[in-house]
């Protein structure tokens, strides 16, 4: 029997790492999730955290540069917050969609972005929106003379 | 058409209801006619199902609006191919694939035993009927894909732009051929465990349609990589990711069971292991279309939610609840026939193998399901991102690899001395003589270093093996190529394990020197300014727009060199779909990308403005055409293995009969 101890104890030495890199690998890279309102509620203990934090896009607040800095305010009807991030931007991010940023909150009510994530609305798969098209009908704000084919580009620099 | 498809999907639920009930009665009165009429009625669902399927695809080419599914997921400007393939777009259309996959494999398991008189068959059908009523269900009764809207509008809202991509057109289809193919061994599991008939008959009537399933499910995931390196243009393929992580975690206890296995058929151990392996294997690939489906987990592929969630989750409860139970009750019949004799042998390799496979798909599980688990308990979501995963499975993957080199050399029950030095003193020297290489050359990244090296290592013994084999054929004469071929196709098993070996091999190649060493920039350019980029110089030299159908295409033109040498030009395009507001996704950057066996030139248009001004991202990513160059290889490898050889097609005939005797528990075949 001593010889299937030694592959019990090979179980266990398996098992006891696996453990350790599991609570290793929490402990060092756990982040909170948190909602708009419950991080106000943690000043100041939030400032010393990098945090997640998710929000609605507030309408018309997006204000994107060239160099890829984005500066948008996110809400949860109750508190805003100004969000700055640079890097990729989703296809998905617009106004109104749930924005999911990390990163660190600071006292001047800005957020400080590492990672941007956006989730499509839940209307995704609903049936909104379809009434317009009951008569086929379509409207392209693109052709307004914006884009031209072959043209110098005059639209937004999105 | 629709109704078609509605009057098939309830005629189906019948019949999948009536197979499980016929199959039932049949196996506990013996009755062989009621067997053969519950193998009618999985042909039959097949129909069925093909038939609705068809109707839904039927719909879907027509422009039929007045289905809700058509409507919500094409539109007038949506190409045919993307038509069909909105099938699996959205939530109804996949839940139906997945019901009409599953058909296909359940009347293919028909046809194959079908002259089998094996006591676990009928059991075997009772699964996949019961699995087959809880999709068409959910199909027919709660999320039809055949609803109907209350008006006909007069397009629809279109197809996601992300889900139009060659790759993501094909590789659900390949992860539901994978997922779904799992059912076949957890219902050979369960026939073993139901019938009671607990011998390796089981595992060997399964073993291909489980290869089969286990190959189309990593060529699904390194297909959805592949799109996510494409289509989301942010420079990688793999995140972490919920979805991901949902498809990986079947995948890697299905690669433990494949390993398993052996054991049970060469030793007649692991029995209880293995029948754990794959109740648990099943359990993922549930809990993987749970996840995908319900969006229970934030994630980018959740592309649709509803409220089959709880169905979906007693289900689970169920099938775990049930087939644990099943288990305990069996237990007696699970007794092993042998037991390890030392820690350094072969068996002991795959155990440690297995042990490690599974404790990635445990940690990869806990990371996917912290954030529900910690808002349950401390009703604070906390998250664990990709350095989680990445800090645990890293240190797996290279023992992985490792183990990877040693199992196939090391001999059973014993290695002795003698075996270790004959077998591995070549690898070792040369995954050594890597190492040494490397960090001369200057490389110093740990992880770097040691996994190339333990990549050498597995190589070389593979090459040994091949070596070995070939010089043997030769010492009788043989020509080197006929004595290769031979050696091969008379060792399927063998040299097909081994080749998928290699070409996982180049997978890790890939992924680590892609992570190790990838070179980011961005910058915003004019018209005719230059940036390097590693080796590479790039210069912006125009921007262009253009309207075609579908979308309004914003394409830069790139001219690239190479020290010296014009390489062409890349246009990066980044676009707008036409949906007149009613698809909320409706951009799509397309990368471009230059790739060769060194390296990638990835090429994303960030953003312009009216002055002609461009930002770009660009990244050099290397030797990441050798993750795709891995897939070819391991499905090469997997072919050769499942490809049934003479012999073996003998084998199987001689041990059809045998299976049908085995008493309860006694089993040893």
């Amino acid at each position: 029997m001593l010889r299937g101890k030694k592959v019990i104890v090979a179980i266990i030495i398996v098992g006891l790492t696996l453990s350790y890199l599991v609570y290793a690998g929490v402990k060092e890279t756990m982040i909170y999730y948190l909602t708009i309102s419950e991080m106000i509620e943690r000043v100041p203990a939030v400032y010393d955290n990098k945090i997640r934090v998710s929000g609605n896009v507030v309408p018309g607040s997006i204000k994107k540069e060239l160099d890829g800095r984005l500066e948008f305010v996110i809400t949860d009807g109750e508190h805003n917050v100004e969000v700055k991030y640079k890097g990729v931007i989703p296809d998905v991010f617009r106004d109104e969609v749930e924005a999911i940023v990390e990163g660190t909150y600071t006292p001047e009510n800005v957020f400080h972005a590492d990672l941007l994530l956006a989730k499509c609305p839940t209307k995704y798969e609903s049936t909104e929106g379809l009434e317009l098209r009951k008569e086929g009908y379509r409207k392209k704000d693109y052709e307004k003379g914006v884009y031209k084919p072959d043209a110098p580009p005059k639209g937004e620099s999105i | 058409m629709a109704e078609i498809g509605t009057v098939s999907l309830y005629l189906a639920f019948i019949i999948s209801l009536y197979s499980m009930t016929a199959a039932l009665l049949g196996a506990k009165s013996r009755r062989r006619d009621l067997i053969k009429s519950a193998e009618s009625g999985l042909y039959v669902v097949f129909f069925l199902l093909t038939l609705a399927a068809a109707s839904l695809v039927y719909a879907l080419l027509v422009r039929d609006y007045s289905l809700k599914y058509v409507a919500s997921n094409t539109s007038n400007d949506l190409s045919a191919t993307y038509r069909v393939t909105a099938l699996w777009a959205g939530q109804a259309g996949s839940l139906l694939l997945w019901a009409w996959i599953l058909s296909i494999y359940s009347a293919l398991v028909a046809w194959f035993n079908r002259d089998k008189r094996d006591e676990l068959i009928p059991y075997v059908y009772i699964t996949l009927s019961a699995i087959s009523v809880f999709f068409i269900f959910l199909i027919g009764f709660v999320e039809s894909p055949f609803e109907r809207l209350a008006f006909t509008p007069g397009d629809g809202r279109g197809l996601n732009p992300l889900l139009q991509n060659a790759y993501m057109a094909i590789h659900p289809v390949f992860l539901y051929i994978g997922f779904v193919g799992l059912s076949v061994p957890f219902a050979f599991g369960m026939g073993a465990l139901l019938s009671g008939s607990l011998g390796g008959g089981w595992i060997r009537s399964s073993r291909r349609w489980t290869l089969f399933a286990w190959t189309f499910l990593g060529l699904g995931l390194l297909l959805g990589a592949r799109w996510a390196y494409l289509e989301l243009g942010w420079g990688g393929y793999w995140a972490w990711d919920p979805v991901e992580n949902a498809a990986f975690m079947p995948w890697l206890t299905a690669t433990a069971f494949l390993h398993s296995v052996m054991i049970q058929e060469k030793r007649g151990m692991l029995k209880k292991w293995n029948m754990s392996l794959i109740i648990i294997t099943f359990f993922l690939v549930l809990f993987g279309t749970f996840i995908t489906r319900s969006g229970i987990i934030s994630s980018v592929h959740s592309f649709a939610q509803s409220d089959i969630g709880p169905l979906f989750l007693s289900f689970i409860a169920f099938v775990l609840l049930f087939s644990f139970s099943m288990f305990l009750l069996r237990q007696g019949g699970l007794k092993s026939e042998g037991r390890f004799e030392s820690f350094l042998s072969r068996e002991s390799a795959f155990l440690y193998n297995n042990l490690i496979f599974l404790a990635a798909a445990v940690s990869v599980f806990l990371g996917t399901i912290f954030p529900i688990v910690t808002e349950a308990l401390k009703g604070e979501k906390i998250l664990v991102g990709p350095p989680y995963f990445n800090r645990v499975n890293v240190p797996m993957g290279l023992v992985l690899i490792l183990l990877m080199g040693i199992g196939p050399l090391i001999s059973w029950r014993k290695a002795s001395r003698e075996n270790f030095i004959k077998n591995f003193s070549y690898p070792t020297v040369f995954g050594a003589l890597t190492a040494a290489v490397l960090l001369f050359l200057g490389m110093r990244e740990v992880y770097a270093v040691i996994s190339f090296s333990l990549c050498a290592f597995v190589t070389a013994t593979v090459a040994v093996e091949f070596w070995r084999g070939v010089r043997v054929r030769c010492r009788r004469g043989e020509n080197p190529l006929l004595a290769l071929s031979r050696l091969v196709s008379k060792n399927r098993r063998r040299y097909g394990g081994y080749i998928v070996h290699v070409g996982f091999v180049l997978i890790v190649i890939g992924i680590t020197a892609s992570s190790a060493f990838v070179i980011r920039k961005e910058s915003v350019l004019n018209k005719g300014e230059t940036m390097t980029v590693g080796k590479y110089l790039l210069r912006y030299d125009d921007l262009r727009q253009y309207t075609i159908e579908a979308k309004d295409v914003t394409v830069a033109s790139v001219s690239v060199w190479s020290g010296d040498k014009s390489l062409g030009v890349l246009r990066p395009e980044s676009n707008l779909f036409h949906y007149s507001g009613n698809r909320e996704i409706d951009k799509e950057t397309e990368v471009a990308l230059r790739s060769t066996i060194k390296d990638d030139l990835y090429i994303i248009l960030a953003g312009f403005d009216s002055g002609g001004r461009a930002s770009f991202r660009v990244l050099v990513n290397p030797m990441v055409s050798w993750i795709w160059a891995g897939g070819v290889v391991i499905l090469i490898g997997a072919t050769f293995t499942m490809w049934p050889s003479a012999l073996e097609r003998r084998q199987e005939q001689a041990v059809v009969y045998p299976a049908e005797v085995e008493g309860k528990g006694t089993a040893k075949t």
